[in-house]
């Protein structure tokens, strides 16, 4: 951790405040969600509006998916791009897409509002760098089999080529339990929040694998003091082509919001106390 | 099974290549027929017909038998001499089919048909000698100032500005379809379109290669497919020469707009809000102010004056202004112009429409 010039705290107080459109994530309440893939504008669309009304303040969506299987659907490339650019300018939401190919990094960053690096390409360094020299904010997944050390340091790739709007996600570890699709660790919030400025969000769809562990994860992570989350929802999660198991529906959607609130409340009123 | 795929996607890729070519090869044949209404008495010529028929069935092959042939080309004269006998009214317009000037002739009368023209002469031309009923041209672009040929033009011409037509210009980033965007290297196209989207192709490291004319650019895509290769136009380009969108809007500045003026032989009916003059001063200290000044006094507000060179030491003026030629106010302003100029011609009264 001692190479971690940029990455780690200069003094106790600092801490990255990312402007997204108005959106400020570090210091509001930051939810993300939306579907995990772009399939159909009926979806893209009908979902953002949906997740708009239930409380999210950013619009997330795959149009290039990393598959464990080349056989899976690869997401719809450019055109699920334009789709998603369209559900946000519907719903008034920014979006947020994942990024896989060097090549496409130009082209992503015209569509999106933030670039997400999934946890495959933790580590594709040239990715990193290619990331780090564009002009838009970069989420940053934890690698599935990921030390805190090298996450950081991944984050480090990334302001080290000059930009300096990275956003941390956990997104569960692979342990030996299989019950749950990933390990969700909790543990890491309050550890990055020691060792760096940046902001974090949790994941707690893949780092469960499991719907009904949504919320309680979702509350756990804002408790131990996450900025944020990233949730997949699906106006008809039956149907989805990729995830439906993990996926909310709009109205579980709205009611985890809701709570989700008093919990941020209650952890700032708890914050006060130390100060 | 994957070659097989790949085999059939290519041949189908061209297969929609060659009925894109043959469409507009037929709209072509459509345009030219109706034109020639113009030179002949009777649209029926059955003598021509069976000279054409002959000729073509004569190149009967194995795949192309002559009874195909000839059953095809009588539906084709069959619609020619429907479309020759309806009374559809002809626009000119400069450049290829999916030009700017195309787009805000359709935003202007979307039963106008508009024909294609390769300079602006041929418009002005054209609808002199009644080929056209209508021209369409632009006359001045927020980025790229005015256009200097269309107003030499319009100095010596008998026509009247019937219309006017504000159209915001969105710039589409084209490539043949199929075509990876990840492989494009060069941007084709007219150098005021290149030059408006500076930015975007400095983001994506894309070449600017000077073409033309941005409908030209991408008819020449489409044609000739050159390796690496996309285009800048129209997104009525797009869907003319069947090429993909890769980005739309790709434009710098949203500020980019141009002003297009409808020409015919005979002026607009009834009243507009808008009205355009030229005329040229003697070259004295203070005329073209006192012209100038005959409008202020009457509060009528200026919104176009332009010079052009006209004969040595001479300057032409074109100015436009908001009002219609029933008030008596114009009408008096007008008069006075006329008494203090030389070569004073009246352009028009008419209807101006923004679509921004």
């Amino acid at each position: 951790m001692n190479k971690l010039r940029l990455t780690s705290k200069s003094d106790e107080k600092q801490k990255t405040i990312i402007d997204v459109k108005g959106v400020k994530i570090g210091e509001e309440l930051t939810i993300i969600a939306g579907p995990c893939s772009v399939e159909t504008e009926a979806q893209v669309v009908g979902t953002a509006l949906e997740v708009k009304k239930g409380g999210a303040n950013i619009l997330r969506g795959g149009a290039f998916k990393p598959r464990t299987s080349p056989y899976d659907f690869q997401g719809l490339g450019l055109a699920g791009l334009k789709l998603l650019k369209k559900a946000g300018i519907e719903s008034g939401l920014p979006i947020i897409t994942e990024v896989i190919d060097p090549r496409d990094v130009s082209w992503v960053c015209e569509y999106a509002d933030i670039v997400q690096i999934g946890a495959r390409n933790m580590q594709n360094f040239s990715l990193l760098q290619e990331v780090g020299r564009a002009d838009k904010p970069v989420l940053l997944k934890r690698g599935m089999h990921s030390t805190l050390s090298e996450w950081l340091n991944c984050a480090e790739y990334i302001l080290s080529e000059g930009n300096p709007n990275v956003i941390l996600c956990e997104r569960g570890i692979r342990t030996f339990e299989t019950y749950t699709r990933n390990t969700l660790d909790l543990g890491v919030i309050p550890s990055v929040r020691n060792i760096t400025h940046l902001p974090i969000v949790v994941d707690p769809s893949h780092g469960t694998g499991r719907r009904e562990l949504v919320e309680p994860m979702s509350l756990a992570a804002i408790a131990a003091g996450a900025d944020g989350l990233i949730i997949e929802t699906h106006i008809c999660p039956d149907e989805a082509r990729c995830d439906g198991a993990q996926s909310l529906t709009p109205e579980m959607f709205a009611k985890l919001v809701t709570k989700l609130h008093i919990m941020d409340k209650c952890v700032r009123e708890i914050n006060n106390l130390d100060q | 099974m994957k070659d097989e795929k790949i085999n059939l996607e290519s041949v189908r890729n061209k297969i929609d290549q060659i009925d894109n070519n043959i469409l507009q090869l037929l709209q072509k044949r459509m345009e030219v027929a109706r034109i020639s209404t113009v030179f002949k008495k009777d649209i029926e010529d059955t003598g021509r017909e069976t000279s054409i028929i002959q000729n073509l069935t004569g190149r009967e092959n194995a795949l192309l038998k002559a009874d195909f042939i000839e059953g095809v080309y009588k539906q084709i004269f069959l619609e020619s001499k429907r479309i020759q006998s309806e009374t559809s009214t002809l626009a000119a317009f400069q450049g290829e089919h999916g030009a700017y000037s195309e787009l805000a002739c359709r935003m202007w009368d979307p039963t106008l048909a508009p024909m294609p023209c390769e300079e602006f002469i041929d418009i002005f031309k054209g609808v002199e000698e009644g080929v056209y009923d209508y021209g369409i041209v632009p006359v001045e672009n927020t980025l790229g100032g005015m256009v200097g040929q269309v107003n030499g033009l319009m100095l010596y011409s008998d026509l009247f500005v019937v219309g006017a037509i504000k159209t915001p210009i969105h710039h589409c980033l084209l490539v043949t379809p199929g075509t990876d965007h990840r492989n494009i290297r060069r941007a084709y196209s007219h150098p005021q379109a290149l030059s408006q989207c500076r930015e975007f192709l400095k983001r994506q490291n894309l070449e600017p290669m000077r073409f033309f004319d941005t409908a030209g650019a991408a008819k020449m895509l489409a044609e000739k497919n050159p390796a690496s290769s996309c285009a800048i136009a129209s997104s009525l380009a797009a869907s003319y020469y069947n090429l993909e969108i890769v980005k739309d809007n790709i434009e710098d500045l949203n500020t980019n707009q141009t002003r297009f003026l409808v020409l015919a032989k005979e002026p607009a009916p009834g009243t507009g809000n808008k009205c355009s003059i030229t005329f040229t001063t003697d070259n004295r200290a203070g005329l073209l102010f006192h012209v100038l000044q005959l409008f202020a006094d009457k509060n009528i507000n200026l919104t176009r004056i332009d010079s052009v060179p006209d004969q040595p030491g001479e300057f032409a003026f074109f100015l436009d202004f908001d009002g219609n030629l029933t008030d008596p106010k114009v009408q008096d302003v007008l008069d006075k112009v006329e008494e203090s100029t030389t070569r004073y011609r009246f352009l028009g009264c008419y209807e101006e429409r923004s679509m921004l």
